[in-house]
């Protein structure tokens, strides 16, 4: 199987497991959504067993600069939507009700953490590609 | 970076395709290289220089502006 069947298997595995998954919303059935999407990954696995994809580092490079133009905008974006969040409730500025305070700080303390885990996977992913790739040593 | 690729490729015979198959990369790789929009990494450069069977600075050449 070359890289082009590849792409056409994965298309049709996808659409299949969106029809089940939307045949399975209309019924209200969770458990027919779920073999759905669990067929889904076996035959992924399946077809992504089968071909030989190579390497391909221009691909590896676009998902490296997308990954970090994806960082640069979703941590800082987490960071002051949560702190825009948090500030009312702290300042005590009355523009929502006792009700709604609580969902707002709720939000706000759930991106506040979410801010803090995409940092620290970050700083994690980073310490180690940098021991990896040979920085961080004091050797001459 | 300035690169001879596609003359090469045409003194081969080979097709980007086929080129793309040689060196284990995708034919837009191929087409991106040779078009400038992308710098191969050192490894790949080998690859394909010994694939010609031509030093790196035969297909490579290095130019100050440009750079990816």
């Amino acid at each position: 199987m070359d890289r082009k069947k590849y792409k056409q298997m994965r298309v049709f595995i996808a659409f299949f497991v969106g029809l089940i998954v939307s045949i399975a919303s209309t019924r209200g059935s969770y458990l027919l959504a779920v073999a759905g999407v669990v067929t889904g990954m076996v035959f992924m696995a399946l077809v992504r067993s089968k071909v030989k994809i190579p390497t391909d580092e221009r691909e590896l490079a676009i998902q490296e600069k997308a990954a970090r133009m994806a960082y640069a905008i979703f941590a800082p974006t987490l960071g002051i939507a949560s702190f825009l969040l948090l500030l009312p409730s702290k300042g005590g500025i009355s523009v929502f009700s006792k009700g709604e305070w609580l969902y707002i700080e709720s939000l706000g303390m759930v991106f506040a953490y979410l801010a803090l885990f995409l940092i620290i996977i970050y700083a994690i992913s980073y310490h180690f590609f940098n021991k990896k790739l040979g920085g961080g040593g004091n050797e001459k | 970076m300035k690169n001879k690729l596609k003359v090469y490729r045409a003194m081969h015979n080979l097709t980007q395709e086929q080129l793309a198959d040689k060196i284990n990369v995708s034919r837009q790789t191929v087409i991106a290289i040779e078009n400038d929009k992308y710098l191969p990494t050192l490894g790949l450069a080998f690859k394909i220089a010994n694939l010609f069977k031509v030093k790196i600075e035969d297909i490579f050449s290095y130019e100050e502006n440009n750079e990816n």
